[in-house]
């Protein structure tokens, strides 16, 4: 009796730790081993590591239908379920993770910067250390390749489009009023304090399905997720003053920041072009709130800005000078919500709204106007897998422009519209595998004040030729509505269209990147008018169209040489349009046919120091001289610029800086402007379009103040 | 009688295997990183964490040797996927353990070795990460050795970047090596490391 149960019990002890052993081999897709991959029965301690030719091997004491899980860095897991007995000698092929490292990116077209994506060409300090955008963050995008120098207006020139084809957003909320009032031939900065972003990207063409009203670019910029800390940022600059805090708790956050901004006492010491009366002053407040859910981010940014200022404009015409006021005031509100909806859904909401209220006198007319748009958007992200992903949203835009220009000569004249217009997009996101990728995706928008409904595609598609290198291309259809300047005399237009055909080649290998883009852009239904300026009694048409095409060539190095860094963009550009009032087909005066930049920046340990040095070179740009028959058929001599900064920190958190722009005071003329009528010689004069003053300095003491002795302002100059 | 003691013992013993097999597990998995197995003992730690569900310290620790590997390798890829990774790991343990100062103590590590790694793309963003996560440990658990000790060779670097005096934090070092004789034994396996680097950060003080 006693053996026998003794018999029973060894059997079942047997029986429970029965073994069997799991047996197999994995592989990648070219039949290659992988090493070190961990498979293990799911739920248990069962399991083991791929040896050197990919084989395993391991015993385990479960039964019946079981999860054997097979994972390895920079591929995706692999799942079997199957019955314990069926796992000897598998062979198992994983598939590479298309989200790693040396993956395919869908890059025609755009720059990304400071995400520290694999794509990004710029990192987060380069944005603002880059001598000659004296903290403005449009300054470092116009040192890429696919810009024009237009240093007379401080906008983003794209591939022979205006500044107005280009369209700004925050969060993926449009931002209607990106750029200080000014007058004209007085370049202008960004409304935004750069230090509120973390990441940006900046699109020469192609863009996503998500973005329209735009026909050359979209520059992208995202806030701050979670500041890193609490606290206080001032700055005493030569030309204004700033305040910034931080405040941190539980899940909430709070920036505030003001800057104040009077040139006057900037403009007594250095000589100025410029008649000014009332030199530029500007007074601008922000704040962002931040909330974090457990699933999800709100934010809410709110920015206030006023703007003064007076000056006598020269003109050919008018021997005594243009007296031009200008006083502005912009406020801006953008919230948005980002989050996960669980079962792999992702949303991303928000609103933005803008009041711009400007107040102009020009000699003794006065101009008023009241300019309210209202943006919202719904995105929703599906992803079905690593390799498939759709987006698709809708959104809606409001505004409401309203002027009135009153004159003791005349009578009051009042323009009014409501540019309303109704937007849905889809786009899906297809890996085939690590090398080839394509996104394909369609907008439609309807817009009530134009009355048209249109249909564009876009299409991009990346493939990668080694694992230094890659080439790609990008197609897509854009249509923006015509400008303000347009649309309050006229609106029975058409929307103007452009198409881009995007080549793109990129390296990257070991801190050197280069980037190489070929491009043709066709333009259609421009429109035209048949006076100087757009006039309430001129007669318009959509009959204008052009093309632009050319070669933007980016390289930079982070590795050669120690604590230096540089990159040089080089753009080609052959462009002609008939819009506006051209007689006929031409290169317009912002389009320079050649367009380099240098920027270096060298890091001085024993100093302390960052010193940064900027060159630009642009060829000469047309310009219409009446004198001669030919329309549009002069140019500028060329323009160069080398511009300097020198950030020396003081200590951690006190910096000190230093910036002149044009150091070797080049007279760089942009266009000319000639007289209306022929003196007794039948010779129409002319005034040459300068610089307002031929260098620019910035002395300023930056001074952080925080718990933690780390942080300092370095990455907002 | 022998009968019924020997079944009893037959259960004991089957639960006492299914107890111990965690610390087994966990037992093997340092072992293997011993041998200089990291890969494998990396594995280990996930499966004993994929297992165990709702245990911090096998994430814990196969983040800590894909850091500390990270340190050591060369290859631009790898360091940027073992980091990647560590973060995965450190994330998951989060979710199981919060407030907890070894693994802001650990995740200060990590943002550490991305600016070791590419000081220029990194530094100015996880500096200031480093330096808070640090601040946070160390309210969470003032007399943490190793947060008071790698703390103070982070601000020592930092010191000597700055040209100061690294001296100023030789006095927390002694405040860690105290710490780390009163270090109570928590639960098994609980991270007690950091000893052997104090004579190595003490070379600062010489």
């Amino acid at each position: 009796m006693r053996s026998t149960l003794t018999i029973i019990i060894l059997f079942i002890c047997s029986y429970i730790t029965a073994q069997t052993t799991i047996t197999g081999k994995v592989t990648d897709p070219k039949g290659n081993p992988i090493q070190s991959a961990n498979i293990y029965l799911e739920g248990t301690y069962d399991g083991g590591s791929s040896n050197e030719d990919g084989s395993f091997s391991f015993s385990t004491e479960e039964t019946g239908e079981q999860t054997l899980v097979i994972s390895f860095l920079s591929f995706e897991t692999y799942n079997l379920t199957t019955n314990i007995s069926k796992m000897t000698a598998l062979k198992i092929t994983l598939r590479e993770d298309v989200n790693s490292l040396g993956s395919v990116i869908l890059n025609a077209g755009t720059f990304s910067a400071g995400d520290n994506s694999k794509a990004s060409v710029l990192n987060p300090l380069d944005i603002v250390t880059t001598a000659g955008a004296a903290g403005d963050y449009i300054g470092a995008f116009q040192t890429l390749p696919g810009t024009s120098t237009v240093a007379e207006d401080g906008r983003l020139f794209v591939r022979g489009g205006d500044a107005n084809e280009t369209n700004v957003y925050i969060d993926g909320l449009r931002v209607f009023q990106p750029f200080n009032a000014t007058a004209n031939n007085i370049p202008t900065r960004g409304r935004f304090s750069p230090f509120l972003f973390k990441g940006t990207n900046f699109s020469t063409g192609g863009y996503s399905a998500e973005y329209g009203d735009a026909l050359s670019g979209v520059l992208l910029l995202n806030t701050i997720d979670e500041p890193d800390q609490e606290k206080t940022d001032l700055s005493f600059i030569s030309v204004g003053l700033g305040i910034g805090n931080t405040q941190k708790w539980k899940k909430n956050s709070l920036s505030v920041n003001a800057f104040y901004l009077n040139l006057k006492p900037y403009q007594e010491i250095i000589s100025q072009r410029v008649d000014w009366i009332k030199p530029f002053e500007s007074l601008s407040g922000e704040a962002v709130y931040r909330y974090k859910f457990n699933k999800g981010l709100l934010k809410i940014y709110g920015g206030l800005n006023y703007t003064d200022l007076q000056l006598i404009q020269e003109d050919i015409n008018v021997p005594e000078g243009i007296n031009f006021g200008l006083k502005n005031r912009n406020l801006y509100f953008n919230t948005s919500y980002k989050g996960s909806l669980g079962n792999d859904w992702k949303i991303a909401t928000g609103i933005s709204f803008a009041n711009d209220h400007n107040d102009v006198k020009i000699v003794n007319t006065d101009v008023d106007n009241d300019d309210n748009s209202f943006h919202v958007k719904i995105k929703l992200r599906k992803r079905f897998s690593n390799r498939f992903k759709l987006n698709f949203g809708a959104e809606q835009f409001i505004n409401d422009f309203s002027e009135k220009a009153s004159d003791p000569d005349f009578d009051t004249f009042r323009t009014s519209y409501n540019n309303n217009s109704t937007a849905a997009f889809a786009e899906a996101n297809v890996f085939f595998n690590k090398s080839l990728a394509m996104q394909i995706g369609v907008r439609g928008v309807h817009n009530t004040l134009l009355d048209y409904t249109k249909i564009s595609p876009r299409a991009s598609l990346a493939y990668k030729t080694s694992p230094k290198s890659q080439i790609s291309l990008a197609y897509g259809d854009f249509y923006q509505a015509p400008q303000q300047d347009v649309l309050k005399y006229q609106t029975t237009l058409d929307p103007e269209k452009s198409s881009h055909y995007i080549l793109n080649y990129l390296y990257q290998h070991n801190g050197k990147t280069l980037r190489a883009e070929a491009y043709y852009k066709s333009y259609n239904n421009l429109v035209k008018f048949d006076t100087e300026r757009p006039e309430f009694n001129s007669i318009y048409n959509s009959s204008g169209d052009g093309y632009a095409s050319g070669l933007d060539i980016f390289w930079r190095d982070n590795k050669s040489f120690r604590n230096f860094e540089y990159w040089t963009s080089y753009s080609y550009l052959k462009t002609e349009r008939d819009y506006r009032n051209f007689p006929t087909k031409a290169t317009p005066n912002f389009a320079a046919e050649h367009n380099v930049s240098l920027v270096t920046k060298y890091w001085v340990e024993d100093w302390k120091s960052l010193i940064s040095g900027t060159y630009n070179f642009a060829t000469g740009r047309p310009y219409n001289d009446p004198n001669t028959t030919i329309f549009q058929n002069r140019k500028t001599k060329a323009y160069n610029s080398l511009n300097f900064s020198w950030a020396y920190l003081i200590s951690q958190q006190k910096i000190l800086y230093f910036s002149v722009s044009n150091v070797l005071g080049t007279d760089n003329i942009f266009n000319y402007q000639y007289s209306n009528t022929p003196d007794v010689n039948g010779n129409f004069a002319r005034r040459p379009i300068r610089q307002p003053a031929d260098r620019f300095f910035i002395v300023g003491f930056f001074w952080t103040i925080s718990d933690n002795k780390t942080d300092n302002q370095l990455d907002n100059l | 009688m022998r009968l019924i003691i020997l079944i009893l013992s037959f259960f004991a013993i089957t639960t006492i295997q299914s107890q111990t097999a965690y610390e087994k597990g966990m037992s093997k998995a340092f072992e293997l990183w011993g041998n200089q197995k990291r890969d494998e003992a990396i594995n280990l730690f996930e499966r004993i964490a994929k297992a165990e569900k709702e245990n911090w310290l096998p994430y814990y620790y196969a983040a800590q040797i894909h850091i500390v590997t990270s340190f050591s390798s060369k290859d631009a890829e790898e360091i940027e996927t073992r980091l990647k990774k560590a973060q995965d790991y450190l994330n998951e343990a989060k979710i199981f353990s919060k407030d907890n100062a070894e693994l802001l103590i650990m995740e200060a590590m990590l943002n550490t070795a991305y600016v070791v790694y590419d000081g220029a793309k990194y530094g100015m963003t996880h500096s200031g990460k480093v330096e808070e996560l640090y601040q946070k440990a160390k309210i969470l658990e003032p007399e943490n050795p190793r947060a008071i000790l790698y703390h103070a060779e982070w601000q020592m670097g930092a010191a000597k970047f700055w040209g100061k005096d690294p001296k100023a934090f030789c006095s927390e070092i002694e405040k860690a090596i105290l710490y780390f004789e009163k270090e109570p034994s928590k639960t098994p396996f609980y991270p007690d490391w950091g000893k052997n680097q104090i004579a190595r950060i003490q070379e600062n003080c010489k």
